[in-house]
């Protein structure tokens, strides 16, 4: 399973006909002009995203101006509060905070799952085929788990009185973490998070990524290798260039998931202790869905989707400029 | 090429590790399944279901709907694949082939359509179906996780599409084949591993959905298995048992496919990339 | 505005059984009208037995020539699924609400008026179990069952320890522990340190109030010396535990520890008993249960009565028909099946009876009678409690070591938080 592989195999050089391919089987011949074609061809796709997508987006937009709880909603009346829930929520400390914390935390994660990925990935690449073959069920075996068994499981994993972990640490000789509490502190909970996320993330980056390194060229590891280059010196001058694409597009998709990971966070502890560990998505869950402001949620949500933009407005401008100079 | 004793141990040894680590919860969901009530919460860890049991099992397949739910899950998660794989696939090739006006901003909104907040957009979509008398019923349920999937589809394939040489295509126009045969037996081989990727990734993602579901489909029998699956763990306490077993029960699938597709994908990746 | 909803959909139901009397041509609203019909009725995972759901169904059947159909629901995301489906066209005909949630429910609109129902069914209902029905002295829904937590013991480990009496009041209690902690390797008692309803219990024991108004606004009396005070009884409860501090009696299942026959006793639900028995069914025989003991031997100790509600909602579509199921599921008969079959306390003096020959239901009442209470019955409550509940954050801070009343200025912004909410 790979994404976006393919950019790094892209085959700049022949692009006959910069107008591109007429749709299959419609019309013959290559015109500069593509015409209607494209557009014929995109339509399903953005009419579907227009009504599935954009129309819950713009109800959205129309909820977070209005006061909308439990009352308003059972009796279907419209109550408008225009920036009002924008206001609490810019004037309060905690979206602050929260927004820090995510981005803090969504940056960590994301660093940990990309190295560690990457140096499994390379691993994969070296081992046998016997080894490889373990570690690669391994991995699909984690990446196929289900989100809600894996985090009951690692609930229980770190359970102060009956988790695993602190059974192993303990019989180490660490009799301190013994009964030690995990989800305490909002330090150890994010601990526990983390390895939830990266665990289940890693797999996917290190599959891909070993992937994508057999479509390396041999003969570019061969020079590489008749110059003397060490193994750290082959991936900074072979490995990283010729699939910086991938990686490019891989931590893209990585900061949006570990960004928007819910179920995890909510799971393992709800967002707390003391709502410590709340992040942009369970903060939005929690004000909105769970205590029933679905305008305040509504604000919330779309404040977040800004922040999302942010952080990853390098590589949205980059992949544009590229097509521009492709075009 | 020759490497000294321990150069071939470590890799070794660190995949070992590596597997082991990555495997270990699953193992626990798996054998907690078949776990006594009374050796699944212990001071010490049972390590092995020595007293195997499939009484959980028994509990969460026979618990009400369970075969209408799994019925629904996969109609709605086959269908939600299917529609969004057709739909990406037709405008990835625009995106990917073609030149035409407002294509970067199209792209620019997939690429942010990929960021759409699903868990709080769940009350906008409530009201909708709702208003629009549609509740209870899978055609939206398979509509909207078929939107859920659709961005990352579209742009992944765009990435296949483009990286298909354009000359393949022309050389088998000119071995005769039409456009469209040109297609089907040269340029959709090649996107075969793009196809299983992303029908993966939409399977697992619509199988697992879980608070749209709640909110849309409240009759019993019309909702889908994580649904089911949540069931298990109740305000008087989880029911550990069941919930590893329903959860086994509720991987499985996803394990078949990703097990079978996943050779296929990078075993045909591999071919793909063999160019020209 | 929700009175007029709520007038409006009554007419409505009216003119409906209006209509199907006329086209039956005979004046009663018996059988008749409701003959072939079907009445959804939502009740909360584990709270209908099922010897009660058959009696209650053919009991039924056979008033009203209707059936019913009991709809079980999960707990994860209840909130989200009963406040959607009271905003539909045809909601469910009845809905179970817990006592603490009812008058938010009723206050959103969602629920019609059943005052002239309760003076007909329930005029020997202990006031107790009907307060949290009462909204502005309206009566918006009807008791249906409830309970209180009772001390659940192991004989076997007690009678190991060489105790022969029953504690009767809490220093015995204590005294009791420490003896079992002794003389014996079993732990004297599971309690992990978020069993909020218990701790609720001992506020009501202190006669703290969790809240108190200011000017027009319900603000957090959690820094009450009262409310300290039921703390410092939790935390020595709590010295007799190894169980987490951050943890609440549902993960992992307190009654499935109990069953393992390694604790003395816990603070349970009379249904946990059952609980315990499934997991290991040797423990059955050694199962006892007695009321938690008080300052004194003259009062139990207080206890939160806990339970659920039947409310019918205001926009369903079969309200008279909704009302002639409570009258078949809240009678005597099969009230008292309640009582008999799960241990719940009884709701009237009549059902004594019913509750001899279940111990734990034998051991709440004293207690349920004598000093039971509930939250605080005031709309904005039901938003503290929403996950996550600033209260266990409370307790756990105040079993990990912080002083109560700083532990209680940590958590008052996010109550009065909660508290002031626009409804």
């Amino acid at each position: 399973m790979s994404v976006q592989i393919e950019d790094a195999v892209q085959n700049p050089a022949p692009r006959i006909g910069k107008g591109g391919a007429p749709p299959p089987g419609r019309r013959r011949g290559t015109g500069r002009a593509a015409g209607k074609a494209p557009y014929l061809l995109l339509i399903p796709a953005l009419a579907a995203t227009a009504v599935f997508l954009g129309w819950p987006m713009v109800r959205n937009l129309v909820l977070s101006f209005q006061n909308l709880n439990m009352k308003q909603l059972i009796q279907h009346l419209t109550e408008w509060r225009g920036f009002g829930n924008y206001a609490d929520i810019l004037g309060g400390e905690q979206f602050w905070r929260v927004t820090v914390r995510t981005i803090v935390f969504t940056s960590v994660n994301v660093v940990l799952i990309m190295v560690l990925g990457v140096l499994i990935g390379l691993l994969l690449a070296r081992l046998g085929k016997k080894m490889r073959l373990v570690l690669s069920v391994a991995l699909v075996l984690t990446w196929a788990m289900p989100v809600i068994a894996a985090t009951t499981v690692f609930q229980w994993l770190f359970d102060a009185r009956y988790g695993i972990v602190n059974w192993v640490l303990d019989k180490l000789g660490w009799h301190s973490m013994a009964h030690y509490d995990w989800v305490g502190s909002q330090l150890s909970t994010f601990f526990v998070i983390t390895v939830l996320i990266v665990w289940q993330s890693l797999p996917f980056v290190a599959l891909n990524l070993y992937a994508a390194t057999t479509t390396i060229p041999k003969e570019l590891y061969e020079a590489a290798r008749m110059d003397g280059a060490g193994t750290w010196k082959v991936f900074t001058s072979v490995t990283f260039p010729f699939l910086k694409p991938f990686f490019l597009a891989t931590t893209f998709l990585e900061i949006i998931w570990v960004f928007k990971a819910f179920p995890q966070i909510f799971a393992i502890n709800e967002g707390g202790p003391d709502r410590l560990t709340e992040t942009l998505p369970i903060y939005a869950f929690t004000e909105g869905v769970g205590n029933l402001h679905f305008g305040m949620g509504a604000a919330i949500s779309l404040l977040t989707i800004i922040v999302l933009l942010g952080m990853t407005a390098y590589y949205l401008r980059l992949t544009l400029k590229q097509e521009e100079d492709e075009a | 090429m020759k490497r000294s004793l321990l150069g071939r141990i470590w890799p070794n040894a660190a995949a070992l590790v590596l597997a082991l680590g990555f495997v270990f919860p699953v193992y626990w969901m798996f054998t907690t399944a078949f776990k006594p009530n009374g050796d699944i919460i212990t001071e010490d860890p049972v390590w092995f279901p020595l007293h195997g049991t499939f009484e959980h099992f028994s509990t969460a397949v026979n618990a009400p709907n369970f075969w209408s739910l799994v019925g629904n899950s996969v109609t709605v998660t086959v269908l939600a694949v299917v529609f969004s794989l057709l739909i990406a696939l037709c405008g990835s090739f625009a995106i990917a082939r073609m030149r035409f006006k407002g294509r970067k901003g199209i792209l620019l909104a997939f690429m942010v359509a990929q960021m759409a907040p699903w868990e709080v957009l769940v009350i906008s979509i409530y009201m909708i179906v709702r208003d629009a008398d549609m509740l209870n019923s899978l055609v939206p349920l398979t509509f909207f996780y078929m939107l859920m999937v659709l961005p990352f589809t579209l742009l992944t394939l765009r990435g296949y599409v483009a990286a298909v040489p354009k000359e393949l295509e022309e050389s088998a126009m000119v071995d005769g084949c039409t456009r469209t045969q040109a297609f089907v037996k040269v340029i959709f081989p090649l996107l075969a591993p793009g196809l299983m990727a992303t029908s993966l990734f939409g399977f697992i993602t619509a199988w697992n959905e879980f608070p749209l579901v709640l909110v849309l489909n409240k009759e019993p029998a019309k909702g889908t298995l994580p649904l089911w699956l949540s069931q298990f763990q109740s305000q008087f306490g989880d029911d550990w048992g069941a919930t590893m077993a329903a959860a086994s029960i509720f991987a499985l699938p996803i394990l078949v496919l990703f097990l079978f597709l996943q050779r296929k994908a990078v075993g045909g990746l591999t071919a793909g990339a063999v160019k020209g | 505005m929700k009175r007029g909803l709520i007038a409006a959909t009554a007419v409505a139901g009216m003119l409906v059984s209006v209509a199907a009397c006329g086209s039956s041509g005979s004046g009663s609203a018996g059988a008749e009208s409701f003959k072939g019909k079907k009445l959804i009725v939502w009740v909360m995972d584990g709270s209908n037995p099922a010897q009660w759901t058959k009696q209650v169904a053919e009991d039924f059947k056979a008033k009203t020539g209707a059936t019913v159909e009991f709809r079980v629901q999960q707990w994860n995301g209840i909130q989200q699924k009963l406040t959607t489906a009271l905003s539909e066209d045809s909601p469910p005909d009845v809905v179970e609400i817990g006592n603490t949630q009812t008058a938010a429910y009723a206050k959103a609109g969602a629920l019609a008026e059943l005052g002239d129902l309760k003076k007909e069914i329930g005029k020997d209902w202990n006031e107790s179990f009907n307060k949290a029905s009462l909204v502005d002295g309206k009566q918006y829904a009807l008791p249906w069952y409830a309970g209180n937590r009772v001390v659940m013991y192991n004989k076997k480990i007690w009678a190991q320890a060489g105790i022969k009496e029953l504690p009767k009041t809490r220093s015995e209690l204590f005294k009791a522990f420490d003896t079992i902690k002794q003389k014996t390797d079993a732990e004297p008692l599971y309690l992990p340190g978020q069993n909020w309803y218990f701790f609720d219990g001992l506020t009501i024991g202190t006669g703290a109030d969790l809240v108190k108004k200011q000017g027009d606004k319900w603000v957090s009396n959690l820094g009450d010396p009262k409310v300290s005070k039921a703390m410092d009884i939790y935390k020595q409860y709590q010295a007799f535990s190894s169980a987490p501090k951050n943890k609440d009696e549902a993960t992992p299942q307190q009654a499935e520890i109990f069953s393992k026959g390694k604790t003395g006793a816990i603070i349970a639900m009379g249904y946990e008993g059952p609980t315990a028995v499934k997991a290991n069914p040797a423990i059955k025989d050694d199962i006892g249960f007695f009321p938690i003991p008080g300052e004194t031997a003259d009062k139990p100790e207080g206890v939160f009565l806990g339970g659920s509600n039947f409310a019918v909602a205001g926009g369903g579509q079969n309200q008279e028909l909704a009302k002639e199921f409570l009258k078949v599921a809240l009678s005597k008969k099969n009230d008292g099946q309640m009582v008999k079959e799960v241990g719940w306390s009884p709701k009237s003096p009549d059902l004594a009876d019913a509750a001899k020959g279940n111990p734990a239901a034998e051991a709440a009442a004293p207690g349920a009678a004598k000093s039971s209470g509930t939250t605080p019955l005031i709309p904005e409550w039901a938003q503290v409690e929403n996950t996550p509940n600033p209260i266990k954050n409370y307790m756990t801070a105040v079993l990990n070591g912080k002083a109560p009343a700083d532990a209680a200025k940590d958590v008052e912004g996010e109550i009065n938080k909660r508290l002031a909410q626009k409804q």
